[in-house]
């Protein structure tokens, strides 16, 4: 008798080898066999190791091509196929060798993959991303959520917190948010999550990056946004830019400091204190910002075109980072 | 036999490794027929190993004996550790349910890699199949090759004192039938016997053959054929001589120390597990493993799950302590 994974490679991997690749796991899944099956399993049906990683539950688990258990001597290499756990999460099953998946390991990823969910779920518990999400989610059950809130290590308030890329973090009271673009939902009861969470991803269309082509503080909290959330719900997806917004991007195009400058103006209590800001000479300050005034055809110096400068870029921001679901 | 009127219950379940493997592997019948032998005699010869497979390298050395036995000439491959002063011997006879392989077929690879790692010279006999060639005919082709060997030890550079008969399924139970011959024909000392999931038992009507029906590898229906092809209308008869079924041998004192396995979901588990309780009954020495879940074969179809990786973990141990290597 010849082992399996010599009766496999001769079957045609497109039609055979997959459905073969299915009982397999399904077996197991049956069975509730453990992840070290499940990662043997991957390993044999493909000839090569393979490797579960899942950081967030101090898991890994390698197993070679020959089902012999081998920890890990090396980190994986970025040129072998691999797959996440949870959709944009980061690789988490590896199979040790260079080059693309073809069609029989996609399918191994993915089965091995989806009876690793299962086990992981049943012996660890949920991975805190999956926690994250249930706090989060108004249609998780209450108790649920307060589980997950638990396992979270929350306590009775919280916030959320949207990061780049609208990901979601949710902070014990006393914590602060990581670097990088932010927008800082209330604190609330944890059972509140999930509208705290609504108000941090409007907080973040407000977050500027804090680069050049895209200035300002990159961290922003919903409950001191007042009146400026009902803009956010009116600059939807297909909006068309006012002139104002249409007005600053033309400055920005005009000068490499010009956006930074306006910017600087419009959120520093003084001219003074915005020239020292952007570390250039008051009367330079004010030469780029009469040159930019010619630029815009209205005055940034006086209260309501300062108001004005402020909504136009807020819109701006706004326009640039459009409502996701 | 006692066990026909025991209740037979559902048979147990494969280890969950095993059932997977078993259910992805491609056309694998439980129940084998005469009809099919032809097939599977040339199927499998595409599985036997070279003489430079069986060399590692260069690092044994393959040749080719012929024993003259009663029904004619017996193949003999002898395959030595070079360099190695005088050394222990495994006399293998391999399996094939009586009808078909090879004497470097898969099977044989147990004692191959038992040698490699123990140092010793294995002879493997390939003795004539039934039913072209029925009882006595295989037993005598075997017990010709112990003699043999036994004979030419010396020249082979074999301690005659430790020669090991082993065999796997069939070849299990024509060891156990061919150090039943030695004992009670003065023939070659034997200094121990290594019988992998043997096939003793004619009669075919154990709680464990009633219960693989149908199910794994190497089912009632499919031993019924390989007993039949040995025995004729014979078989299951008063008329069966130990020689041909070990199983029937009324007294079992006297023999070596012997290794058994077998899997608790198979045909042979009961006729193994009462061979070596009745071995210890006339004050034997026997090591049984019954390896839980364990298909007919479980070893050669799935060899990298954990279930196979164990199984092969006590015999070398077991050949130390026994040949006092």
């Amino acid at each position: 008798m010849e082992d399996l994974v010599g009766r496999l490679a001769a079957l045609d991997p497109d039609a055979g080898a997959a459905v073969k690749v299915i009982a397999y796991f399904d077996r197991l899944v049956e069975a509730r066999a453990g992840l070290e099956p499940i990662v043997r399993g991957a390993a044999v049906l493909t000839g090569a190791a393979a490797r579960l990683v899942d950081d967030d539950r101090g898991v890994c688990v390698r197993v070679d091509e020959k089902g012999v258990v081998r920890p890990p001597a090396d980190p994986p290499d970025p040129r072998w196929p691999n797959a996440p756990l949870h959709p944009g999460g980061p690789p988490a099953l590896w199979l040790e060798r260079p080059g693309a998946a073809g069609p029989v390991e996609a399918m191994v990823l993915e089965r091995a993959l989806s009876a690793a969910r299962g086990v992981l779920a049943r012996q660890r518990g949920p991975a805190a991303a999956d926690d994250v999400a249930a706090v989060l989610d108004v249609a998780v059950d209450e108790r649920a959520r307060q589980r997950a809130a638990r396992r979270l290590g929350l306590g009775a308030r919280a916030r959320a917190v949207a990061l780049d890329g609208n990901r979601p973090k949710v902070l014990a009271e006393d914590r602060e948010p990581p670097p990088g673009r932010a927008g800082i939902g209330p604190t609330v009861p944890v059972l509140d999550l999930p509208s705290s969470w609504t108000a941090a991803r409007t907080a973040l269309r407000f977050a500027a990056a804090g680069t050049e082509q895209d200035p300002g503080p990159s961290v922003v909290h919903a409950d001191r946004l007042g009146g400026l959330v009902v803009l956010a719900a009116a600059v939807g997806p297909g909006s068309e830019p006012v002139q104002d917004v249409r007005d600053l991007e033309r400055a920005r195009s005009a000068a490499p400091w010009a956006l930074a400058t306006l910017v600087a103006v419009a959120t520093t209590p003084s001219l003074r204190t915005a020239a020292s800001t952007l570390v250039v000479h008051h009367s330079t300050l004010q030469d780029r910002l009469a040159h930019l005034e010619d630029l815009l055809g209205w005055s940034v110096r006086d209260p309501s075109g300062r108001l004005r400068l402020q909504l136009a870029i807020a819109l701006r921001r706004l326009h640039q980072h459009p409502e996701q679901a | 036999m006692t066990t026909t009127n025991t209740t037979v219950g559902p048979p147990p379940p494969f280890d969950p490794e095993l059932s997977a493997a078993l259910e992805a592997m491609p056309e694998l019948p439980s129940s084998l027929t005469i009809g099919m032998v032809t097939a599977m005699r040339e199927v499998n010869a595409e599985r036997d190993a070279t003489d430079a497979d069986l060399a590692r390298d260069g690092a044994f050395e393959v040749t080719h004996h012929v024993a003259d036995g009663p029904h004619g000439d017996v193949p003999l491959l002898v395959v030595r550790p070079r360099d190695a002063a005088t050394t222990a011997a495994i006399y293998y006879i391999h399996g094939g349910g009586m009808v078909m392989g090879s004497n470097r077929g898969p099977d044989s690879g147990k004692a191959f890699e038992l040698a490699a790692e123990l140092g010793l010279t294995v002879v493997s006999v390939e003795y004539r199949l039934a039913p072209e060639h029925p009882h006595p005919v295989p037993v005598d082709d075997c017990y010709a090759g112990l003699q043999w060997t036994a004979k030419n030890a010396e020249e082979l550079g074999v301690d005659p004192d430790r020669i090991v008969v082993a065999g796997a399924s069939a070849g299990g139970g024509l060891a156990a039938a061919t150090t039943l011959l030695a004992r009670d024909r003065g023939g070659p000392a034997i200094a121990a016997q290594l019988l992998f999931c043997p096939m003793l038992d004619d009669r075919n009507e154990s709680v464990s053959a009633r219960q693989m029906v149908g199910r794994g590898i190497w089912d009632r229906t499919s031993n019924d054929m390989g007993w039949t092809a040995l025995l004729g209308d014979a078989r299951g008869t008063a008329d069966v001589p130990p020689y041909a079924a070990p199983a029937r041998a009324t007294d079992l004192s006297n023999l070596p120390p012997t290794y058994l396995d077998v899997g608790s979901a198979e045909t042979f588990r009961d006729e193994v597990v009462e061979f070596a309780s009745r071995i210890w009954a006339a004050g034997g020495e026997a090591e049984l493993h019954v390896w839980p879940g364990g298909f007919h074969g479980f070893e050669l179809l799935a060899p990298q799950t954990l279930l196979a990786q164990t199984a092969g973990g006590p015999r070398a141990p077991w050949l130390r302590r026994v040949l006092g290597l």
